[in-house]
Formats: C-alpha cells, structure tokens, sequence
C-alpha cells in the first residue's frame, strides 16, 4: 500500500471534503486514467469513499489500462473504479451515468511531441473533439473539466514575475515544435466552441509544473533531472547560469485543486494550476541537494557570457485563490522531500512509460 | 556585478578536441594505444576541456564499410581516460552504427564523460534513445547535426528543437564537406542562437582553406562550442587546427582555458608522433568542398572517371549539384556514364 | 484452390499494404481487417474496398474466431506479445510483422518449409529479409566465414517514428538473425537514413570476410538466390554481382517496393510484407488438402 500518497491525500482533505460534496455519489470518468493526473485524482478519491463515505464511482479511461495496473494494482482492482481500455479518438459513447468529467488525455513528454508532433496534434485535438461530442449527449452531465496546459502562453516575459490567465501570449504556428501547445490552445477553442453551441459545462485548467510520487524520473525536467542525479549521489548538474525561474506545486495539491475546479470552477474560464512560489534553478539544486545526508556537488554548466538565457515559468494563482479559496498547502521544501522519500521505498519496480512502438 | 566587471569578464568558449576520433579518418582508423595516451597526456596538460576518442565514425563503427580500426573502442577509451586528469572524456555515436546496448552503455561504464549524439541534419529524432539514455545516467550530451551545410536554417532549427527536447544540453553543427563560407556560419548560427534554448557549437572543415575563419565566425555570432584537431589532423583538407584557433581566440578576447603554449606542444607531438603529414588542400578537396559533396566520395568517383574516361572533377559538381548524400555510389557511375556520353555526342 | 481466411491486425500503412498484397493472391482471402479506429486512412481504405472491418482490435477475433486460420500482426511488439497468448489458445496461426520475435524467425527464401509447422512466424526486419538469402548461400559454400556484414541504406521518408526510435533493435535483431541463418561467428548491421530526393530505393551492401572465397561459385549461387527471391519481392534486384574488393567480398542488392500501398521507395517495409505474405500462401498450399 502507498502509504505515503494516502498521508498526503489526507492532509490534503482534511477538513475540506465539505467543499468536494457535489462529488458524493456521483460518476466521475478521467479520460487519460493512467496518466499522472489521472492516478493521483484516483488516489483522492479512494480516499473520500474509504474515509469520508463519499460513494463516489470512478471511471478511468486509457489507450494502455494495465499500465494502471503495474502503477498502482491497489488502485486498478478497487470495486468502486473501473478501467476502461479506449483511445480517445474514436469515442463515440460515454457510459450513461457519468455525471462529471476530467478530460486529461494526451502525454506530456516534450520529447514524444518533438517526434511525433502528428501523432501529439491527432490526440489532442481529435481527442477532445471526440469526447465533448460524446459528453453533449449524456443525460446527467454536470460539469466537464478539461486539462489545457501553462504552455499555451507561449514564453513568459522575464519581467512578468508570474502569469495570470488574461495573458494572451504567443507562439510561433509555424513551427512544429508549436505542436503540444498549439493543440492544448485549439482544445479551449473547441470548449469555447461547445459551450456555445451545445451548452456543455466546461471549465478549463492550465497545469504548470509539478513535482511528487508518480513522477517519472526519466522525463528531461529540470527538477526531475536534480532528484535523479540526488538519488545517485550527485553532482547535480545545471544548465546554464541556473537563473531560469520555476515554481513546482505537490501533486495532492494539484489533486484536491482539479476536483474543487471540477466542481466550482465558473464555466468559460480557464484556471493556472501550479504554485506561484518561483524559485530559480540554482536554489531549487541547493534545497535538493539539501536533503540528502551525504554532501551532494552541484555543478553549474554555464557555457558563455551572454545575456544568460534565463527563462520563468509561474502561473500567477489569484483567480483560483480569490474566487474558490484554492491556496498551497505542500511547501516545496516539503514536496521535494516526500518525492525522493517515495522514489527511495515505494517506486514501482516497472516504470517506463510506454514509447508508442507501432510497426 | 558593476557594468567594468561584465565588460572585462571575457566570452568563453568550450573547446571540443577531436584530434584522437575524427583525426582517425586520416589514417584510416589505425590510431595506436600508444598515440593516444601520448596526445591524450598532452592535450589534458594544455587544459583542453574535452578529449572526443574513438574511430572515425564513433562507437561501434569498425567496420569494411567505413574501415576497420586497429585499436577497438574498449581499448582506445580506456587508455585515454587513464591519461586525462583534468579534461573530460569524450565519445562520438551515430545511431545506426552503435547501439546503446552493445557500443554506448560499455562506454559510459569505462569512464566517458561527454557523450556527443551524431545524425545527418536531418534525422534528429534517431537521437532521442541515445541522448535521453546519456542523459538519465547523468552523463554531459550533446547532439551534432552533420552535414549541415545541406539543410535550410528552419529545418537546422527544427532539428536542434528536437535535439533540445531530448535533453540534448547543446548541438554542434557539422560542416562535413568544409562547404560553407562565412557568410553561411554567421547566417545558420546566429539564428540558431536566438531560437534554441541550448548553447549552438560549429565544427569545420578544411576543404575551402576556411576552417579557422569559419569557427571564428560561429563564435562572434554567438556558438558557445568549438571542435578544432592538432594540425587540423583529418581526412582529405583536414580540420580546423586547434592550436591556431586557440591563439586566435585569445588575440580576439575569448576565454578558452587552453595554455597556448601546451597546445603548441601538443600540437608539435602531435605532428611528431601521430600525423603521416600535415594536411594540405588538394584539388580534389576544393572540389568536394565547392560541390558540398562528401568526400567519402572520392575513392568511387576517382575510380569512375578512370573506367569511362572523364573528369573526376566534373563528377564531383554534378553529385553536387544533385545533393547526393553518403552511400549514393551508385549515382555516380550513372554520372560518370552520362558525362562520357555526353563527351562523345560532343565530338561528333 | 479454395483461399484460407486471415485477418490482418494493425490498420496503419504496413497493415492496408498487406490487405492490397492478399486482394491480389489466389490463396488469401481478408476476412477481417482490425485496427482500433475506424476513422483511420487504412480502415477507410479497406472499407472502401468492401472488406470487413473492425475498431475491436483482438476482441474481434475472439468475438467471432471462426473468422479467420491465420492472423497477420502488424501492430506493435508490445501488442503483439499481448495478441499472441490470446491466438495461440485459440489455435491460430501468426505471422508477426513487428519486432516482437516471439515465434520462429521466417526469411521464406531460406526456411520457409521449416517455419511451416510453427504457431508464430517472425519476419525479422527488412535488412534481415534483404540479406539473409545471399549471406545464407555465401554460409552455405564457406562455412568457414569468419565475418559478415551488411549495411543498408534507406529513404528517410521511408522510415516513421517508429522505425526511428527503433533503430537499435533494429541493429541488433538483424545481427542475431544472420548470426541464426548463417552460423557465422561476427555479425554486424548498420543502417543509414539517407534524405535524397527523389528518393533512393532500399540498397543494401553485404560484405564477408572468407579466407579464399570461390567467386564464381558464390556468383552462380546469389544470383540463382536472388531470383528465388524474387519470385516474392518483384522488386529485388542484385546490382553488384559478389567480387573480391580488397579483403573483403562485397555484393549489392537493391529492393523497390511494388507501391501497393506504400510507396515504391518504400522497399523496406515491402519486403517483409512480400515475405509474408509468402509465408502466408505457403501456408495455405500447405493446408489446402486438408479441405
């Protein structure tokens, strides 16, 4: 048993599961069920119906379920979730009873959209197309939430310390690495486009950057590359001068955040998801570095002189803070922390996410 | 930091020597364990951040395709890394020819430092296994785009965009046929520079007599990475000579971290023990170099022109012209074919 | 002679080819073509074709197993290790187009008669199918070869995503293969994407290492090989006859697909179609007296 998510889980409603009170006994289906977002909202929900008497049902949908079933069996055999094998872009029908609805299909990897941005472009767009058409006929369809991406803003300007959801951005169409944000920003489009036409209850979210259990460390993320090298004992090797600014959100956070938008989040807007604490990438290697008993090196592998080329990213949380409450519980202290403790004892013994090998 | 400390504080450049790895083409592969701890010694003496070892080709490539090398990879990295106290040490692998499980993970495990992940410029997403994997076991990984001078700047960008996502934490550009002119340099690396995230670097060639003014370009328009060989040890033209770029880098105010002098010297070794001589710029290399063609052509077309009785030059421009790329041979007696006839209709 | 029904899983460029191949053949009948999305250009290709077609993947089989003898698998290795537990109870024959490799690695030219008996047959990769007959004949007249080497060369438009992220497998199966097929010792394979357009057809240049090689035997052998070959890849042509280049023999095939589906550039993936569906017809010659 995942002890560590499930403390954290509990922290995360303690008190607050009053304000989840829509979700009581009702269907909820995650498109992208085995995915980081869909495993952790799994988790939150194991924990409403097993300690507060929430009742609810899961249905967790994916192109691959058994990687449910290597991530976390505990969750995958659970009489109240079922897992339902489907690419999202050929659904045609939703099971009847849904009554709310994570759409979060579609891999984040940066480097599967540099690869394979057609393939990155076809899940995206033709995914949520697909499932907005289906959710449109559903009978007791309350509120759809659909997962965008911080990236559709394009590069934030250094002087924005933080960016708020009116910022239009910009980002070069023409370009194929354009392919991941370009399609998370036509998927808002295509919520617009329903909510207009069709009525649907749609909220969108923009998930920046996060960091905890059911992280792959494999992916070529700043923080994710310092855990790993911490875990090997150093040293922790930036890029660049390490004045690029990040900020990282604890994924029980995230959880408990995505299920309050799901269920009070206004209709027609999008809301940042992440932490507006943005700390730079040296300091974020010194706290790991930090955490470790024995003396970890870090090496900051900074070629030229420059204008160093120095990048933020931090969402600006005041919309979600002032209308719903949403607030940081996890430190970033304590998210690092809770991250390598659980990559040192409850890390899944199989963890590769799966490269789409088709002949 | 005051606005004097920023101006005095002088651009560096990382230097990337290849001397023991491309310089091996030169002698078809035949670099002995001996040469190599002896440069290795020298070159890590002179401060040369990065020593890149192997065959020509890289990791894995011994082969009767592109030659067979006298001394095998495991040997070669071992006894240069026995050698290098301060300076990193470098491979070269070309997916296709080495293989994560047979040629680069045995060379992470015997010590390589920098890890330098080669295609053609552009097949970048047959680097993403082998530079994710360089990069999850901690390893310093670049990507090398080769060729370079055969692709537009969008589709050079593109590439690197793609090179950058797999974690690649900066591309080098290849200029393999010594095809490009100072003008193209500045032009590609410049916009390389402003739309990749990572730091850009630029290897020369020698065939045009450019090699020196060439990296000297890529650096003032902003590539942070330089390959140079002792003497510009290297097939046919040669290389960028290290030692002379070095000097000219320091002259022009960058900050390299070579001891010249111990450059020199490892240089003069280098010309002593490692180097059958100097190369020089013959006409079949102007001509490869003019034509953008790889030179690995030359044994083909040389032989071609003798059977069907024509230039060999004229071969050359015409696969130029026809943007042949290596392991197109067989265009070449369809050329040599078709300019022996068009030499007889001529005569009529 | 009655045609055998098959089924052919995978609904992507390498499945809708082999459906043109077995339209074609007077021994193959497609009774089911599967993929997972009907909106696919390979499900509408083959719909427009009047062909069964279904977005259940393996469940259609199992849904209705009388459908089909044999099943053509061009999925993925991933899927196709999962398909296989399913066919093999149900008593179906495989033809496994991906690097899954979990049945008997077939090159028709060489074992074909051998694989028959076999539940799952492997098409290797295309250098594998490419090379293996002449390397096979070169084995066959020298057993004494200490060294074998091939090195092939394809359009980069040729070659997807999943070609490109599997390059090392690519190297190694084939390298196994040929070390299988000819017994020889040292094996190697390299493989180069060559970007030229318009764009080159699928070359392949295999060397070997023999002590003394007999040039006219081995001349007289590949090229009786290579037209055995192509009695199932129209395509393939030998370029270079075997000579003594140095210390090493060296002989060149070229393979041009037949543009079913694929484009003709696409010799590569055409061959280990065309042997498969040899493979397949063998197959059902094999089981026609049965009926």
């Amino acid at each position: 048993m995942n002890s560590i998510v499930r403390q954290d889980c509990e922290n995360a409603l303690a008190g607050k599961t009053d304000l989840l009170k829509a979700l009581r006994n009702e269907t909820v289906l995650i498109t992208g069920g085995t995915g980081f977002f869909g495993v952790w909202l799994a988790e939150m929900i194991a924990g409403l119906n097993d300690k507060h008497g929430f009742g609810a049902r899961l249905i967790l949908m994916a192109r691959r379920p058994n990687l449910l079933y290597e991530k976390a069996p505990h969750l995958a055999k659970r009489k109240d979730f079922t897992v339902i094998a489907h690419d999202v872009r050929t659904l045609v029908e939703l099971p009847a009873e849904t009554s709310f609805i994570i759409h979060a299909a579609g891999s984040p990897d940066s480097r599967l959209h540099a690869s394979d941005p057609l393939q990155t472009i076809d899940v995206i767009v033709n995914g949520t197309n697909a499932v907005l058409a289906a959710a449109s006929r559903l009978p007791v369809l309350r509120k759809v939430l659909l997962v965008s991406s911080g990236l559709i803003y394009g590069a934030q300007p250094w002087e924005m310390t933080a960016i708020p959801e009116n910022f239009m951005g910009s980002i070069d169409c023409a370009a194929a690495i354009s392919a991941y944000p370009e399609s998370k920003r036509m998927t808002e489009t295509i919520a617009a486009a329903f909510r207009s036409q069709h009525r649907l209850p749609i909220v969108n979210v923009r998930p920046f950057a996060f960091i905890g259990p059911y992280q792959l460390m494999d992916r070529p993320w700043a923080i994710n590359n310092f855990i790993r090298d911490g875990l090997r004992g150093g040293p922790i090797r930036i890029l660049g001068d390490g004045t690029s600014v990040r900020s990282y959100m604890y994924p029980s956070d995230m959880a408990f955040w995505l299920m309050r938008i799901l269920v009070d989040g206004t209709p027609g807007r999008s809301y940042n998801l992440g932490s507006p604490a943005g700390i730079t990438l040296k300091e974020l290697a010194e706290k790991i570095a930090a955490c470790f008993p024995n003396p970890i090196r870090i090496e900051c592998r900074f070629l030229t002189n420059e204008i160093a080329r120095r990048s933020r990213f931090v969402p600006d949380i005041s919309l979600a803070g002032n209308t719903m409450g949403l607030a940081i519980n996890v430190d970033l202290d304590t998210a690092i922390r809770r991250t390598i403790l659980w990559n040192q004892t409850a890390r899944p013994a199989a963890e590769t996410e799966l490269i789409d090998d088709r002949v | 930091m005051n606005a004097t400390d920023t101006a005095n504080k002088m651009k560096k450049i990382l230097i990337n020597d290849p001397t023991l790895r491309d310089g091996n083409h030169a002698v078809k592969h035949q670099l002995t364990a001996r040469q190599i701890a002896a440069y290795a010694a020298a070159a890590d003496a002179a401060g040369v951040p990065i020593v890149e070892v192997g065959h020509g080709n890289g990791l894995g490539a011994s082969s009767l395709q592109v030659g067979i090398s006298l001394t095998d990879d495991h040997l070669m990295l071992k006894t240069a890394k026995e050698n290098l106290k301060r300076a990193k040490l470098g491979i070269f692998v070309i997916p296709g020819f080495a293989t994560i499980n047979k040629d680069l993970k045995p060379a992470l495990e015997l010590g390589a430092d920098v890890v330098r992940v080669a295609c053609h410029c552009t097949e970048a997403d047959t680097t993403q296994r082998h530079i994710s994997f360089a990069r999850e076991h901690g390893k310093e990984v670049y990507g090398v785009l080769m060729m370079s001078h055969m692709a537009s700047t969008e589709t050079l960008i593109d590439e690197c965009r793609k090179m950058e996502s797999y974690g690649a934490e900066g591309v080098i550009l290849m200029d393999s046929a010594g095809a490009s002119l100072p003008a193209d340099v500045s032009e590609k690396i410049s916009a390389l520079v402003e739309n990749i995230n990572i730091p850009v670097g630029f290897h020369a060639h020698n065939n045009l007599g450019l090699a020196v003014i060439n990296s000297i370009t890529a650096a003032q328009s902003g590539a942070a990475i330089l390959d140079g060989t002792a003497r510009g040890f290297g097939a046919g033209a040669g290389n960028t000579q290290l030692e002379a770029l070095v000097a000219v880098l320091h002259k022009i105010g960058f900050d390299t971290g070579i001891d010249l002098y111990k450059m020199l010297d490892a240089a003069d070794l280098a010309e002593k023990s490692i180097l059958p001589m100097i190369p020089t710029i013959k006409s079949i290399s102007i001509v490869s170099g003019l034509a953008g063609v790889f030179s690995g052509f030359a044994r083909h077309v040389e032989r071609a022109a003798a059977e069907y009785k024509v230039d060999p030059r004229d071969i050359f421009f015409e696969l130029g012209r026809r943007r042949a790329v290596a392991g197109q041979e067989d265009m070449i007696v369809e050329i040599a074919e078709m300019l022996a006839k068009k030499k007889r209709e001529g005569k009529k | 002679m009655k045609k055998i029904k098959v089924a052919i899983l995978g609904s992507g460029n390498i499945g809708t080819d082999l459906l043109i191949k077995i339209m074609r053949s007077p021994l193959l009948e497609c009774s089911l073509f599967i993929g997972r999305n009907l909106a696919s250009p390979g499900m509408m290709k083959a719909n427009s074709l009047g062909v069964r077609i279904s977005d259940k993947s393996i469940d259609a089989i199992v849904r209705a197993p009388d459908c089909c003898e044999l099943v053509f698998d061009a999925t993925s290795a991933l899927d196709a290790g999962r398909h296989w537990a399913i066919l093999k109870k149900l008593g179906k024959t495989v033809i496994d187009l991906t690097p899954a490799k979990l049945g008997v690695l077939c090159v028709p030219a060489v074992n074909l008669n051998d694989c028959l008996g076999h539940q799952n047959i492997n098409m290797v990769t295309c250098g594998g199918q490419a090379t293996i007959p002449i390397a096979s004949q070169i084995a066959k007249i020298h057993p004494n070869v200490e060294y074998i080497e091939i090195v092939s060369s394809i359009a980069s438009r040729s070659a997807g995503p999943a070609t490109r992220l599997n390059i090392d497998e690519y190297v190694e199966t084939t390298e196994r293969a040929l070390a299988v097929f000819t017994g020889c010792p040292k094996t190697k394979a390299i493989l180069i994407l060559n970007p030229a357009e318009p764009c080159i057809d699928m070359q392949t240049t295999i060397s070997a290492r023999i002590k003394n090689p007999d040039v006219s035997k081995l001349r007289a052998a590949v090229t009786q090989m290579a037209e055995k070959v192509r009695q199932y890849v129209p395509g393939y042509q030998l370029i270079l006859s075997p000579t003594q280049d140095g210390d090493r023999l060296i002989t060149m095939i070229k393979v041009q697909g037949l543009g079913d589906y694929l484009p003709k550039f696409s010799g590569n993936l055409d061959i280990i179609n065309c042997a498969a569906i040899a493979a397949a017809e063998e197959f059902a010659k094999k089981k026609a007296p049965e009926k």
